[in-house]
């Protein structure tokens, strides 16, 4: 079970909200990029054969003597998609429970909100970059995802910037993005780019207290997870030093890129409470309400 | 500073593999990350083909060439050379005496003392000889320290005079052929008069001892039965500080306090009293002052004991003198004939067979376990045993013998010679106490002179042994004369409650520097008491002024051979270093590094 029951409680009351106007397949409760059918008036535009005798505005004929229709903003659902990363590199402490249950978070409060949910895990199966499961919508679907969620194991290289160009391909349905990664695979941090395109969204950079500040001694020989590519340190205090100055421009390059695409950075530790700790910082940032 | 064992700074060339070790690269420790992206980020790769690296002058590594230091230095046994006080072989007399007493003398003497031997080297040896009242060699030709110490410890100041002329003798005996021998003595010097005054002891030193506190001391205390059947005690105290003193003197009669006196002395003058009491033959009379402590306390108590009556007999064979028949009518002892008297009394002719204590005055032959070479006319007394108590007070300097047996003997002990010629011996005969005359007393001056009567009645209760002695304090350090019945041991026990069981055919027990009461018990084979006795020892009464004077000393040259050096070795402190930089090489190798962790994580 990724969330408890009580805490699940509590995410539903609150719900997802978007900044921008989205554009979902079925009516919902976020301002759409098309005009629709609320009460809400939007504009006005000329007369074209097909449109609705009843949205002429007969006041204005009148006194302007030009035929306008008037428009009504349009409320859709919010298309939320939650990229997964699952690269070996999340495979290091608490990483990879703790992107788990932040990916739970997110889909539930989705699933909640009346939403729909798109998730999408890199590397894909069977060598594939990316696998993307079918749109969930509804707390009804929840069980399936939750299911979804707790069968993905980390593995391989995640490859961002091709799901990064999937979602940006999908125009029909245009909403934000929450990519669940440590930013660490070789694009990672470009994608943000193409994910800012595709309608922006929340980046969750996920990092293990021992990577933000790590507690080794002596002399080592450094193996990378993904690449198997190797690095002689020696943990001097000078060295560490640097490593933590280091650490601290990564992730401020990252939240610098984020945010220049419209993507909110929030820094998450891969510690046991993150999702709970997420949902404040969530509210904070007013990306839920 | 110099090294005992210099070759053992070769080890100094432990650095370099110590240093070198340090330039290897240690194997690196591999570890699996998430990603290295960010270390090479920090630029921290560090990669060479080569197995050395740069020395990095690290906290563990001077701390370990600290350490190598330190053991390599121990086992060089660094030393520092200091000017002893000790010869090859130094003769430590130390004076016992009661004035040693006196403030805090004694301890500092055992300081000086316990130093001085705590310092002796293997190559260095040690005498110690006392110098009190009775002199001896406490230990010869030692070198260990603990033995020094141990018979350091074991003396103590008595109330006696010390005779450091006797003990210097002593220790120039000890002399030893084939090392200098060097004379280091620990005292105040004693009272004035000593001899030892104008004749500067060669190759010696005087370690001066002169604390000084006011004191006020008994400085005589006797008793005589009074008339009325109560005894009368005479008490005189001295006070020995330049300020008026009144002290309350406490009687007590076995124990219990009977009376209590207050002596009011001048400054620097004595008090005295009569002071009747109800005691009778055999009680302890004590005084003992009271008030605060002053700077001698052995002097602040007295004991005697009143007499008790005597009841032996004596049978006079030989030609017998009127000088004999008078000095025994006149003594408390009764004539007897036959077999039945305690002691016999031989004046010339044959000698009997002895089976009783004896008197013997120049028989024919004379006694077992001496040889008589010939005889020698008109004799001058010119020697009497110091310390005898039967010569106690007797002045013998006046007697002349007309002629006297030429005996010689390595059994019997002379009490009375002149020159080499021994005039009154003491020994035994079957078991028995006997004291031989060389002389017929008719042939010399002795029974015209004063002594003659008091010397007689010492000789007749000496041998008549047990309980005919009259029990008269005598000065610290006086041997007490040990004489058991026949078929008897003795067993002597001191004031301070020690018990010795004195060997068969002891005469004398000479450890009585202790002031106070000695019980002297005689049991029979069965361990039945026969008998017993009780002697007195008095504290000294020119004691207690605690004088002091320097004693004249040639010191040794400071350039000769009896310059000692004292090599005061160093390693044991280096050896402490060393474990003490050990275990700060300890800490720092196997210590968390330390350093400032980022605050609390959360999410941002």
């Amino acid at each position: 079970m990724l969330l408890e029951p009580d805490f699940r409680a509590q995410l539903e009351r609150l719900a997802l909200r978007s900044d921008r106007r989205v554009r979902g397949m079925w009516s919902g409760s976020h301002a759409s990029v098309q005009r629709g059918e609320s009460l809400d008036f939007a504009d006005y535009r000329e007369y074209t054969p097909g449109d609705d005798f009843r949205r002429i505005d007969h006041s204005l004929w009148a006194r302007l003597g030009v035929v306008l229709v008037r428009l009504f903003e349009a409320e859709d659902e919010l298309p939320l998609r939650v990229v997964v990363d699952r690269s070996q590199s999340m495979n290091f402490g608490e990483k990879w429970p703790t992107a788990q249950r932040l990916a739970a978070v997110v889909g539930f409060l989705t699933l909640a909100g009346g939403d729909r949910l798109s998730p999408l895990a890199t590397p894909g199966m069977a060598g594939a970059p990316f696998s993307a499961r079918q749109s969930l919508r509804h707390l009804g679907g929840w069980p399936a995802l939750e299911d979804w969620i707790e069968r993905l194991e980390p593995e391989g290289v995640a490859h961002q910037p091709a799901v990064a160009r999937f979602v940006a391909g999908q125009t029909s349905q245009r909403g934000p993005t929450v990519i669940i990664s440590d930013f660490l695979g070789g694009g990672s941090v470009d994608a943000l780019d193409t994910f800012g395109y595709a309608g922006g969204g929340v980046a969750l950079h996920v990092l293990a207290p021992d990577e933000l500040d790590p507690d080794f001694s002596g002399d080592l020989r450094l193996i990378d997870s993904e690449t198997g590519d190797e690095v002689n340190v020696s943990t001097t205090p000078e060295a560490m030093a640097s490593y933590r100055e280091a650490v601290d421009e990564f992730v401020a390059e990252v939240a610098q890129r984020a945010r220049r695409n419209g993507i909110e950075h929030v820094l998450v530790p891969a510690v046991a409470d993150a999702h709970r700790q997420l949902v404040g910082a969530l509210v904070r940032t007013q990306l839920v309400r | 500073m110099r090294f005992l064992a210099p070759s053992a700074f070769a080890l100094t060339a432990l650095v370099g593999p110590l240093v070198a070790l340090y330039m290897l690269k240690s194997r690196r420790t591999r570890m699996v990350v998430p990603s290295i992206v960010l270390w090479e980020r920090a630029g921290l790769s560090v990669s060479s083909a080569l197995p050395w690296q740069r020395l990095k002058i690290t906290p563990l590594l001077i701390l370990q060439l600290i350490v190598l230091s330190l053991f390599v230095a121990a086992l060089a046994r660094p030393f520092l050379s200091e000017q002893s006080l000790l010869g090859p072989h130094t003769v430590l007399v130390v004076d016992t005496s009661g004035s040693m007493a006196m403030s805090n003398r004694w301890e500092l003497l055992q300081d000086r003392a316990l130093g001085l031997v705590a310092d002796a080297s293997p190559a260095q040896i040690v005498s110690i000889v006392e110098g009190g009242p009775n002199p001896r060699v406490v230990t010869a030709f030692s070198s260990d320290p603990e033995v020094l110490a141990r018979a350091m410890e074991s003396l103590t100041p008595g109330g006696g005079v010390e005779r450091l002329d006797e003990a210097i003798r002593l220790a120039r005996g000890l002399e030893t052929p084939d090392r200098p021998t060097k004379l280091i003595v620990l005292s105040d010097g004693g009272p004035t008069g000593t001899p030892l005054e104008s004749e500067p002891i060669i190759n010696a030193e005087h370690i001066a001892f002169t604390a000084f506190e006011p004191n006020i001391g008994i400085a005589a205390f006797s008793t005589e039965p009074s008339a009325e059947g109560a005894t009368r005690l005479f008490l005189e105290t001295a006070n020995w500080d330049e300020a008026a003193a009144a002290r309350e003197v406490e009687i007590s009669v076995n124990d219990l306090v009977v009376a209590a006196v207050t002596m009011d002395m001048p400054p620097l003058g004595r008090a005295r009293q009569t002071i009747p009491v109800e005691a009778g033959p055999g009680d302890m009379v004590m005084a003992r002052l009271l008030g605060a402590p002053d700077g001698l306390e052995l002097d602040d108590t007295a004991t005697i004991s009143v007499g008790r009556p005597h009841s032996s007999s004596v049978t006079v064979l030989g030609e017998g003198s009127i000088f004999l028949t008078s000095l025994i009518d006149a003594s408390p002892f009764e004539v007897a004939e036959g077999d039945g008297a305690d002691l016999l009394v031989v004046d010339g002719g044959p000698l009997p067979e002895i089976d009783r204590p004896a008197w013997i005055i120049a028989t024919d032959e004379v006694p077992g376990g001496m040889n008589q070479i010939g005889t020698v006319q008109n004799v001058a007394v010119s020697f009497q045993q110091p310390g005898e108590p039967m010569l106690d007070q007797v002045d013998l300097s006046q007697v002349a013998v007309a002629e006297a047996q030429l005996v010689e003997t390595m059994e019997w002990f002379p009490l009375v010679r002149a020159g080499d010629v021994p005039l009154v011996l003491l020994g035994q005969v079957n078991g028995q106490r006997v004291v031989y005359f060389t002389f017929d007393i008719t042939h010399s001056n002795l029974p015209l002179q004063v002594a003659f009567p008091v010397l007689g009645i010492r000789i007749l209760e000496f041998l008549a042994g047990g309980g005919a002695i009259v029990v008269e304090p005598e000065l610290a350090g006086t041997p007490i004369v040990v004489s058991p019945p026949p078929g008897s041991t003795a067993r002597v026990t001191t004031p301070s409650g020690v018990t010795r069981d004195l060997p068969a055919g002891t005469t004398l027990f000479r450890e009585t520097n202790e002031v106070g009461g000695y019980l002297i018990e005689y049991t029979d084979e069965d361990g039945d008491p026969i008998a017993s006795d009780v002697a007195l020892r008095k504290f000294a009464p020119n004691e207690s002024a605690g004088d002091f004077h320097e004693l004249a000393t040639v010191a040794p040259s400071a350039t000769d051979e009896f310059t000692g050096q004292l090599v005061r070795e160093w390693a044991p402190w280096f050896l402490g270093a060393l474990l003490v930089f050990l275990g700060i090489e300890w800490w720092v190798g196997h210590r968390r590094p330390i350093r400032a962790r980022r605050a609390t994580v959360t999410v941002q």
